[in-house]
């Protein structure tokens, strides 16, 4: 039995029924289909929803591993599994405006935040290695960026104004490399669609492809 | 119009995956780069992290799953070590099992499966932020020889991709978002952009046909290009026939 449903075949026939039953209403008015395709997408929410279990247990299974090697900070994976426990126990008491939103607020948004932060300073030493000026291009990338970083962020009180020039940068260049890039990527993502509906990129349903 | 067009894109790819006809296709260096990378961690004794990104199912998800099947083939074959971390959004949830099913079937193919590690596919969280906070940890804990970092990141990938370069990794990713690309470009030794991750699987493939499939992409790019043109002139000219055409 799991053997049939594992198999290549049974698997690209339900994602083809799949497909039409979604892509069929967006050009053909059925309300049938419409409402059976309505229908699907929850199924596949509430599938999804689901998948929360295995991701408790790949964390626990994970998490008793570490504890049971002692690796340098297995201790970080004891107080990992007695959140996850505690948040279970909160939110299944119908604590969550409590202790629940406590620990969303005061701890999972700032250490988020301060994570987000760092970015900055990533962005900083990426700049520093990449604004060499190595040739005409690189010059012209530099000086390209210093427009756009003084339209951005202008020095208090020092009156350079550079607005029309960096909205006309970003109106024009921005805008078609952007649209250029949209394009074709659309067009890709609609060609590996094609790939994977007739079944060439197998690796998607979790089958491997044999060579 | 959008239907006969999708309609065409079908006959097109079937046309070319049946005719075996080997159509010219360029290179695509970020794609070429990922043996070496996986040669180089094999020789230097490093794993091989390689991340699909933390959104659900979408199209870049799918991507990255093709270029991790690649990849886990390839560390399978070399006997070099894979981490694939998952995580970072709730619709990631639903991609772990597809991600560690594709890594184990890889090591299975190759006939190596004892070499499978389950360990080393850990779902870190559901947040976006613990989620990088456990990638970059584990980056600079095994400093692996190489990073592919494709498939749908944010914000997060900055911050891999800069980690990655730090501990002297061979940094692949893919520029999945406009605003993401510039300084991914900066910050990686290659960087697939546009049509170039849902291109990958085909592309790895050794298949000619599957690589000729890749041909309608060109094909559908020229129209683009040709209708941009005629729409601007024609547009000059006071008709917005171009406008109706596409919008209906």
């Amino acid at each position: 039995m799991s053997q049939i449903l594992r198999s290549k075949e049974l698997n690209l026939i339900a994602m083809f029924l799949a497909f039409l039953a979604v892509f069929v209403p967006y050009f053909v008015n059925v309300p049938a289909l419409d409402v059976f395709s309505t229908k699907l997408i929850t199924i596949t929410a509430i599938t999804t929803a689901f998948t929360l279990l295995l991701a408790i247990y790949s964390q626990f299974r994970r998490g008793f591993d570490f504890v049971r090697r002692k690796p340098r900070g297995w201790i970080f994976k004891v107080y990992m599994m007695t959140a996850i426990l505690l948040m279970l126990l909160f939110a299944l008491g119908g604590l969550e405006t409590g202790p629940y939103h406590w620990v969303m607020y005061a701890i999972i948004t700032p250490l988020s935040s301060v994570n987000y932060g760092i970015l900055a300073f990533y962005l900083a030493s990426t700049c520093a290695r990449a604004f060499k000026a190595r040739n005409t291009k690189s010059i012209l990338l530099i000086l390209t960026s210093l427009i756009m970083l003084f339209y951005q962020a202008p020095f208090t009180g020092v009156y350079v104004n550079l607005g029309p020039l960096g909205i006309y940068l970003a109106d024009t260049f921005v805008m078609a490399a952007g649209r250029m890039f949209l394009i074709s990527v659309t067009v890709g993502a609609i060609v590996f669609g094609v790939r994977v509906l007739l079944g060439q990129e197998p690796s998607v349903l979790g089958i491997g492809r044999e060579e | 119009m959008g239907l006969l067009l999708d309609i065409a894109v079908f006959v097109i790819v079937y046309y070319y995956l049946k005719s075996g006809k080997i159509p010219y296709v360029r290179r695509v260096a970020g794609l070429d780069a990922i043996e070496e990378a996986v040669g180089r961690s094999a020789e230097m004794g490093k794993p091989v992290m390689s991340t699909i990104g933390i959104d659900g199912f979408n199209y870049w998800t799918l991507a990255a799953l093709t270029i991790l099947d690649h990849v886990a083939r390839d560390c399978a074959k070399k006997g070099c070590r894979i981490l694939v971390p998952t995580g970072g959004s709730d619709s990631s949830y639903i991609v772990r099992p597809v991600a560690e099913e594709i890594v184990k079937n890889a090591y299975k193919l190759e006939g190596k499966e004892e070499d499978y590690r389950p360990e080393d596919l850990p779902f870190l969280s559901g947040q976006q932020y613990a989620y990088t906070g456990g990638v970059v940890g584990i980056i600079q804990r095994t400093k692996p020889g190489a990073c592919i970092m494709v498939g749908g990141h944010h914000s997060e990938a900055m911050n891999i991709a800069e980690t990655s370069n730090m501990a002297g990794a061979l940094t692949i990713t893919s520029g999945t978002y406009m605003g993401n690309v510039a300084v991914l470009a900066c910050a990686s030794d290659y960087i697939l952009i546009g049509e170039e991750t849902p291109a990958a699987g085909a592309y790895l493939s050794k298949d000619p046909a599957q690589r000729a499939s890749i041909r309608c992409q060109d094909i559908y790019k020229g129209i683009s290009i040709a209708l941009i043109i005629l729409g601007t002139i024609v547009l000059n000219f006071g008709s917005n026939f171009f406008i109706q055409l596409l919008s209906s």
